[in-house]
């Protein structure tokens, strides 16, 4: 079942051009979702549209397999959201804080204690929330987002601000309330490396249009094929040649041979073409792209 | 119904330990400790003035005198810019506004809130005058003071004429506070307009300007009706509070960004 379903969503700010374009997003029930682009890509956006902070403007958005605007309450009561920086009452105790939310949310009074143990805030006592660092203060926006036990969490760049440590932690939590507790999760970055431990499927976003949506493994796959193969030998110039006659595109960089994408197969072939005309391999690697490199790749064309 | 109870006790919350709160204190006993400090380091003045049948209609008029021509409009539009714009300044609409109840529930108890904390802020004034001339009388030894009643519903009728006046700059603050998120546009508009309405408090028209109904109240109070050409201004301060809400709440309700 799909959690969040976005049809050809399209926004604009005023009359400047569209800051999406026709957009189209599956969030599977139980999936974590790296929702990933470069700043200004259009993530904020689109989950703002989700969340019904922006009105929209065309398209369809479903969540929980019915519409939005006609079901925005019943919708929201089982969702949890940060987007972009916390939204904290810096005058408040992060109890209060919490306890603000949960007049709303109507969740048991225990649930605050809860909340703040899970992301490791419960020492902060009778310090106000402006005093709290950069850090304590997502984790907050995150106990926020958690307190009324909702299905879904949409989480817009949750780990900024947060130190090595602190992320780890996050990504553990996230991954713990994903797996123990069946939290369908849509996590928004511009870094695919903070959060490819951590989703399961991924969408990218450039420029307001999505670039590639599919689960992880699926990436992974398109990694693989787009591994780059090294051929250290003794003539250089006659193997790229041999190799542009079997139609292989190579290259020479830094007196190696450079091949991308090429099959085990093909690997072979081109070895035994290579010693059969008398040149010496002396090694063969496969470098595998890293997905940051596809990201880029992604986002670049 | 029971949203809405619940929405209130979330905003109530938020506003503990706020500027707004602290200035329904303050404001509400500043003036009333002025007088209480004149009572117990003038004795002389405050026993002569205990002796006089209309001791506590000449203690309200003084308390009201000060109150009502720049502190309660300035303090009705800082304080209902400041609750309005704890949302801004924190950067909770987007969260406020994804929270499963309807943005008229969010709109109207925001805005209950204000009118309970001007309605507080009205019973400390009243306490705190009551205070300012008993615990003079009490130190003191005034047996004169305990003979004179309180005029309870005239005190009243002020009170709840003065709450009129001043529901306009409740409307017309919550407006431009919610619209706008410096908050240097709520409060200059604020001020703005209250300097404006004392220039033009004897200006023919100047009862067309919602801040000027407070001043018009407490002139009326001492030499019959201020406002040029007998116009009620009560009415006016009824209808711009209710155009000002209604309009407010339709901008609030139509915004196309929501945090």
């Amino acid at each position: 079942m799909t959690t969040i379903q976005v049809r050809d969503v399209s926004h604009q700010f005023s009359n400047q051009e569209y800051v999406l374009d026709n957009i189209n997003l599956n969030v599977r029930e139980g999936s974590i979702y790296g929702f990933l682009g470069p700043n200004g890509a259009g993530k904020t956006t689109t989950l703002r549209l989700i969340l019904g902070l922006l009105k929209k403007q065309k398209g369809e958005i479903e969540i929980f397999g019915k519409p939005f605007d006609n079901h925005r309450i019943e919708i929201l009561s089982k969702i949890g959201s940060l987007i972009e920086s916390p939204s904290i009452y810096g005058h408040l105790t992060a109890v209060n804080n919490l306890k603000v939310w949960q007049k709303i949310y109507q969740s048991p009074d225990n649930r605050i204690g809860e909340v703040l143990e899970l992301v490791g805030l419960a020492h902060t006592k009778n310090k106000k929330a402006s005093q709290f660092s950069l850090g304590m203060k997502q984790r907050l926006g995150i106990a926020i987002a958690l307190l009324h036990s909702p299905s879904l969490l949409i989480l817009d760049e949750p780990t900024n601000g947060l130190d090595p440590s602190g992320i780890v932690e996050i990504r553990e939590l996230l991954k713990s309330l994903n797996q123990h507790h069946g939290i369908t999760i849509i996590i928004s970055s511009h870094l695919l490396g903070e959060i490819e431990k951590l989703v399961t499927d991924v969408g990218i976003i450039n420029k307001g249009k999505m670039l590639f949506e599919s689960s992880l493994a699926d990436l992974m796959k398109r990694q693989h094929q787009a591994s780059t193969i090294y051929f250290d030998t003794n003539d250089s110039a006659t193997a790229i040649k041999l190799m542009h006659q079997h139609k292989i595109e190579a290259q020479i960089e830094k007196e190696r041979i450079v091949v991308s994408q090429l099959s085990k197969q093909g690997i072979a072939q081109v070895n035994q073409t290579l010693v059969a005309n008398s040149i010496e391999v002396y090694g063969i690697r496969a470098v595998e792209n890293d997905l940051e490199s596809i990201f880029m790749n992604l986002t670049n064309n | 119904m029971m949203s809405f109870i619940h929405s209130f006790q979330s905003e109530w919350l938020k506003k503990k330990g706020t500027l707004a709160f602290w200035l329904v204190f303050v404001g509400g006993f500043f003036i009333p400790l002025i007088f209480l400090s004149r009572g117990i380091f003038y004795p002389q003045d405050f026993l002569a003035e205990a002796k006089s049948p209309q001791f506590w209609n000449v203690l309200l008029s003084r308390c009201w005198q000060f109150m009502a021509i720049l502190l309660l409009p300035l303090g009705v539009a800082l304080a209902t810019s400041l609750i309005t714009q704890l949302e801004f300044r924190n950067n909770t609409w987007k969260q406020l506004n994804t929270t499963p109840q309807s943005l008229s529930v969010i709109f109207w108890s925001k805005f209950a809130v204000i009118i309970v904390m001007l309605l507080q802020f009205f019973i400390l004034f009243h306490i705190g005058i009551y205070l300012s001339a008993l615990i003079p009388a009490i130190v003191h030894g005034s047996a004169e003071f305990y003979q004179r009643s309180v005029p309870f519903s005239s005190a009243l009728k002020t009170a709840s004429l003065y709450f009129l006046d001043c529901l306009p700059i409740v409307a017309i603050q919550y407006l431009v506070s919610l619209q706008f998120k410096n908050f240097l546009v709520p409060l200059s508009f604020g001020i703005g307009l209250l300097l404006a309405s004392m220039i033009a408090a004897q200006w023919q028209y100047g009862y067309t300007i919602p801040y000027t109904y407070c001043l018009y109240n407490f002139f009326t109070a001492r030499q019959g009706n201020l406002a040029p050409g007998g116009v009620n201004f009560h009415y006016w301060a009824a209808g711009y509070f209710i155009g000002g809400t209604l309009l407010s709440y339709f901008l609030y309700l139509n915004k196309k960004e929501k945090g």
